[in-house]
């Protein structure tokens, strides 16, 4: 069939053998090959056969059977069983019940989920349809962010096209099965990613998590039982109903089965979407699907799981992608963002980026996220403006342990990760930065000094430049650099054309 | 009441004989990438130089595409062409569209520098 | 009931299952620290204060929202439990002022409070703070940004028991705010001004408007005649505040409190409560007999006149035309008091003791003020205000003598005592309208089926021969409720009494913080208040408002008759329509 010669068709690519070779295509499977508007390109590339296949040949217990069986977690963040999920919803005695599909990606720098909906939409129309039938619900919600517009046009599309076609609606496929869907728009609140957050934001209320229990799959969405997945998850679905739960379980390893989209970024040659399966480790993803660091600097730290994830070292650069194993080396797999990190990224500085984007994000409900991540933050920012005092370290991993422990949702019980992984993996830094005020990779401004070495030409484009009139020198002849006079905002740095200016942070002295 | 799976053949069968109305099994296919971050990228000047200048031409089947993963080489196009292996251009723009119509599809000439590496 | 084994702090416990663990723990006398929980509340989880750390789980568990089962091994107060909540606590404290002795709620803090219990011994984080705004734009209610510390029972109250919704959480993260609907005031949102807000609330972010200065001030005013009046329920809720058990009726105190603070003449809102119920009562004989609309709807409250015209105008001409006996008292004090002792009404000042702090609102109408625009009530102070004068002045409550409210204004029967609890207006209506109407004495006065705590309660009287349905609500949750039944079937009820407040004025938005320790708002509470109120009522010589000596002499020496024309003048009043920020103007009411 055509269509064999379509999904290998990425390794045929000139030179992107080594980014697809060592990939595995399930959840992103038709991405970059189909039109996505097109719904006959869907069909015709076999799209809906395991939602025929289901309603002709299985029964609800049998597709619950079939996800259980497949080992397939929920890829959102947390690693749920997905087949677990599933049962607990298929149990519950209700008239109605819900599918909702969790499309309110917000990990920066994590896009897979956009890239499924924008690249193929009926895949997650044809999912959630199958667990609609698997738990017995009749209508499905997915829950789009947005800030995806297109993504939003592409899914719309999709469903009305599959109402046309009687894949969505009353008597699917002349079945005794109707099931029908819509979107929800998300107004660009991280914390609705978190379930119970952005069912009440379905239901019209302010974002905020509830307390669990009771659990969707008992009390979700207008306090239905709801059936709620992941985008990539409800990506996955389609696959394992055709090649069958020993399929997929063959793919991956122990506890963590199939595959996982990972979105590279930062300090790596190939950025870019990825889809790994489970159990490859982190070197091979960095250096072979990734093609290395860039520009010849030095791998210092991979983040993984989004903003709350952790950091983690070169020594831990053979852990493998799973769940479990990520989470024992301290980071987490999250939605799958992996950014790299270089030799010229300080450690505390990457922290505090992270903790920026959480504290700005809690939702403000309870205690230790709202209070405690500030708190966090602001000893972050006073050691990096080389304001840091004996104790603070202690003070951030307390503090952070404890929010872990506390926290009511997600976002706080995986918001200190970055800052405690760094300060486990990068205690130096740390300590370098609060007792000697000195930042090893020049990031931290406020902890630079700013020198004017024997290039200097007198040209005064540095004196000009300075906003604090700290610079004094004559036309001509060397330059100098009232220290006690700057601000340290590295004007002059950028303004010099001749390399006369050093950035250096050295130790100081101890008080 | 007739099975779901046969249902959905004939659906197939259907969706086939549309797609081939549209050109779909043409000798020369184009796809463009068109997902958010492709058309950031300006992908979308470079699918108007395509249907534009490819508009006259029978047995060209031009097609939007959504994203592959391949950030840092968007805009992507991808050629495939009849019992050829597909061919991927990398961060082309509306010029070197322009070039790869007269070039790869009209001479058959692979533009191998534009090619991802 | 079923029973579950469940291990708490290593000692096995065979406990009802369905329980939260807070509830096992209450069961077996271990009280959890707790904040934002309220059992009439919603559960929200959000203060992390009641957490506890169970066996198997990697994390702490919220014992108020989280079930305990079968086998499972809970420890309560553990050095990791007790070091995390008080670490939760520090993070709250250091988003709060430090002025705590400089703040009205010293003392009767519910945080102060739970500080102490927790054994918090510093403050660590010195950072940014939460901003300072205060909204004191309404007459009744202020709040202080700077001193919330979100844990929403004002939100919940104002939703789930008012139905008003009127306050919820704004901005996000460190910036989350509670605050009117558009970020706008208070005196321009729906906020019905109940207080029920005040009343949870556990810091003084939420407070009522103070007016204990002013009112210190007037007192040294040697111009003005200083008359006070005092709502049914202050006196059986004032003593709570002294340390007096509840349930006590400290009338007597209360008037000689407030002669020592320096009021000329110490009247009784219960004597306006029986001039209410004659021309209520005589109002609801009208209307039965065809002049005007049924059901007729009370009007004392001041919470739900507010809510009345915002939400329920098509309702209006319900609604008896009443004054509140507030503003009755404050309007004969300024006419017939006034000539009597021979003064202009500009030189008295009127001073009401009130349970409300929507009253306060109610003093500020404009319909309600006297010929020459000056209002008739010209301050209104709560129970908690008054209670603090009475420290402030040095004045020893607990052991005053007690004297009498004064005379004529003071003498009031057991019906208007009554005024102050959920079905108190239409039992005394009703002793007084069923004489009124039949000419004969009715022969149980106590109307138990419009007693009781309960939210919504029916009950029917014979009067002529006819069948007279009646409907009570309290809280504006439960009025809302009972009010979409009656647009459902206007002809249901004939009478219908609605208190803001739940429980009635008893339960006010003014009454006395709880004690050390207590939940604030505590059902039981109200119902030791209650039952003292119907004790009064059941002690007094006369329970019909009718009989009041005092009533009948006003009406001979000056207002002639129920509904009268120096009735309608004095006593009556109109509402109308009002459009706050929320409520969607249509076209044909523009």
């Amino acid at each position: 069939m055509e269509k064999q010669l379509f999904t290998d068709k990425f390794s045929y690519v000139f030179g992107d053998q080594k980014f697809f070779k060592k990939q595995k295509r399930i959840a992103l499977k038709n991405c970059g090959l189909i039109d996505p508007e097109n719904i006959d390109d869907y069909i015709y590339a076999g799209g809906y056969t395991a939602l025929a296949k289901v309603l002709t040949e299985m029964t609800p217990e049998d597709v619950v059977k079939t996800v259980k069986d497949s080992g397939l977690r929920g890829r959102g963040g947390a690693g749920f069983p997905t087949g677990i999920k599933w049962e607990a919803t298929a149990k519950q005695q209700n008239d109605e019940k819900f599918v909702v599909c969790n499309a309110d990606e917000g990990d920066p720098g994590a896009f897979m989920d956009r890239s499924i909906i924008e690249g193929d939409p009926h895949s997650i129309v044809e999912g959630m349809a199958i667990g609609a039938y698997a738990v017995g619900a009749s209508k499905g919600v997915v829950y789009l962010r947005a800030e995806y517009p297109l993504a939003i046009k592409r899914l719309q599309k999709a469903i009305e096209d599959a109402r046309k076609e009687n894949l969505l609606g009353n008597n699917i496929l002349e079945s005794n099965f109707s099931f029908d869907m819509e979107i929800r728009l998300g107004a660009g609140a991280f914390v609705c990613g978190e379930e119970t957050a952005l069912m009440n934001s379905i239901e019209g209320k302010r974002g905020m998590p509830r307390t669990r229990p009771p659990f969707p799959a008992v009390s979700g969405l207008f306090a239905k039982p709801t059936l709620l997945n992941n985008v990539e998850t409800w990506a996955n679905i389609s696959s394992i109903i055709i090649n069958g739960a020993e399929w997929f379980s063959s793919i991956g390893v122990d506890k963590s089965k199939g595959t996982k989209v990972f979105a590279l970024a930062g300090k790596i040659t190939n950025t870019g979407l990825a889809e790994i399966p489970m159990g490859m480790t982190l070197r091979e993803i960095i250096y072979e699907v990734g093609g290395g660091i860039p520009n010849g600097k030095k791998f210092k730290a991979v983040q993984t799981g989004g903003p709350s994830g952790g950091c983690l070292t070169e020594s831990m650069l053979d852990t493998k992608i799973d769940y479990e194993s990520l989470t024992k080396a301290g980071s987490i797999m999250g939605s799958g963002g992996m950014i790299i990190i270089d030799e010229t990224a300080c450690m505390v500085n990457i922290a505090k980026f992270f903790l920026e984007f959480t504290q700005s994000e809690s939702c403000g409900k309870c205690v230790p996220c709202r209070e405690g991540i500030k708190r966090m933050l602001e000893i972050l920012t006073r050691i990096t403006d080389g304001e840091g005092k004996t104790g603070d370290i202690e003070k951030l991993e307390e503090l952070g342990n404890m929010i872990k422990k506390a926290s009511l949702c997600g976002l706080g019980q995986s918001a200190p990760n970055p800052v405690l992984s760094t300060i486990k993996n990068f205690r130096q830094e740390y300590e370098e930065h609060v007792e000697q005020k000195m930042c090893r990779s020049l990031v931290c401004e406020k902890l630079l000094t700013y020198t004017i070495n024997d290039k200097c030409i007198g040209c005064s484009a540095c004196r000009r430049a300075c906003p604090a009139g700290a610079i004094a020198g004559l036309p001509k002849e060397p330059h100098t650099i009232h220290q006690e006079l700057c601000i340290k905002c590295g004007k002059c740095y950028r303004s010099c054309k001749f390399h006369a200016i050093d950035k250096t942070s050295v130790a100081k002295e101890q008080k | 009441m007739s099975k779901p799976l046969s249902v959905l053949e004939e659906k197939r069968k259907e969706a086939k004989s549309r797609l081939e109305k549209n050109g779909y099994f043409s000798d020369t296919k184009i796809y463009v990438g068109m997902a958010t971050c492709e058309i950031a990228a300006g992908s979308v000047p470079v699918m108007e130089v395509f249907q534009n200048e490819l508009k006259n031409e029978k047995n060209i089947y031009i097609s939007q595409k959504g994203c592959a993963g391949r950030c840092n080489l968007e805009p992507t196009v991808e050629i495939y062409q009849k019992d050829k292996e597909p061919v991927k251009y990398i961060q082309v723009t509306p010029e070197k569209a322009r070039e790869i119509i007269k070039k790869h599809i009209k001479s058959g000439k692979i533009i191998t520098e534009w090619v991802g590496k | 009931m079923n029973t579950i084994k469940a291990f708490i702090n290593d000692k096995e416990y065979t406990i009802d299952s369905g329980l939260t663990i807070m509830q096992a723990c209450d069961s077996i006398g271990i009280k959890i620290p707790r904040l934002c929980y309220h059992p009439k509340l919603s559960i929200s989880s959000g203060c992390r204060i009641c957490i506890v750390e169970v066996e198997g789980m990697r994390n702490f568990v919220a014992s108020c929202s989280y079930p305990i089962s079968e086998g499972m091994k809970i420890h309560t107060n553990t050095d990791a439990v007790r070091k995390a909540r008080k670490d939760i606590l520090e993070l709250i404290l250091d988003n709060h002022p430090k002025d705590c002795n400089a703040c009205v709620r010293d003392e009767v803090c519910e945080l102060q409070q739970l500080a102490s219990t927790i054994g918090l011994r510093e403050r660590k984080f010195e950072g940014v703070r939460r901003e300072k705004y205060v909204d004191d734009s309404s007459p009744s209610i202020v709040n202080n940004h700077e001193k919330c510390i979100l844990c929403g029972r004002c939100v919940k109250v104002c939703s789930q028991i008012q139905n008003i919704s009127a306050i919820d959480y704004a901005n996000r993260g460190f910036d989350t705010v509670i605050v009117p609907a558009f970020n706008d005031k208070i005196a321009n949102s729906v906020c019905t001004l109940c207080g029920q807000c005040v009343n949870v609330c556990p810091t003084a972010a939420l407070t009522e408007k103070n007016y204990t200065q002013d009112v210190f001030a007037l007192l040294n005013d040697k111009t003005k005649i200083k008359i006070a009046q005092v709502a049914p329920s202050v006196r059986v809720a004032i003593g709570e505040a002294f340390g007096i058990p509840a349930g006590n009726n400290m009338e007597r105190e209360i008037a000689h409190a407030l002669k020592l603070l320096g009021f000329d003449y110490v009247f009784d809102s219960q004597f306006s409560a029986d001039l209410t119920i004659m021309e209520e009562a005589s109002e609801l004989l009208e209307r039965l007999n065809g002049k005007g609309k049924l059901p007729m709807i009370t009007s004392c409250s001041s919470g739900w006149m507010k809510a009345l015209e915002q939400f329920h105008p098509d309702l209006i001409d319900n609604v008896s035309t009443c004054k509140s006996p507030m503003s009755m008292m404050s309007s004969i004090v300024k006419t017939y008091f006034a000539d009597k002792i021979g003064r202009k009404p500009s030189e008295i000042a009127n001073v009401a003791i009130m349970c409300c702090v929507a009253k306060k609102y109610e003093a500020k109408r404009p319909e309600l003020a006297m010929e020459d625009g000056t209002p008739a009530t010209d301050y209104v102070i709560t129970t908690r205000e008054l209670a603090w004068m009475i420290k402030s002045a040095g004045i020893d409550f607990k052991n005053l003598k007690g004297q009498d409210f004064d005379a004529p204004l003071g003498l009031s029967t057991g019906a208007a005592t009554i005024f102050g609890v959920t079905g108190g207006v239409m039992e005394a209506a009703i002793r007084t309208a069923y004489e009124l109407a039949t000419k004969k004495p009715l022969e149980n006065i106590d109307i138990t089926a419009v007693r009781g705590n309960e939210g919504i309660k029916e009950g029917s009287i014979e009067i002529n021969g006819k069948e007279i349905r009646v409907a009570v609500a309290s809280g504006l949750g439960n009025a809302h409720k009972l009010l979409e039944i009656v647009k459902k079937d206007p002809e249901r009820y004939h009478f219908i009494e609605i208190m803001a407040c739940p429980g009635g004025c008893i339960g006010g938005g003014g009454q006395p913080y709880s004690g050390i320790r207590d939940l604030p708002f505590d059902p039981k509470l109200v119902s030791e208040r209650a039952k003292a109120l119907y004790k009064s009522d059941e002690l007094n010589k006369i329970r019909r408002s009718h009989e009041n000596p005092a009533i009948i002499k006003l009406y001979d020496e000056f207002l002639g008759k129920p509904l009268g024309e120096k009735s309608h003048k004095y006593l009556h009043t109109h509402y109308k329509q009002k459009f706050p920020k929320g409520i969607i103007r249509k076209s044909k009411e523009k």
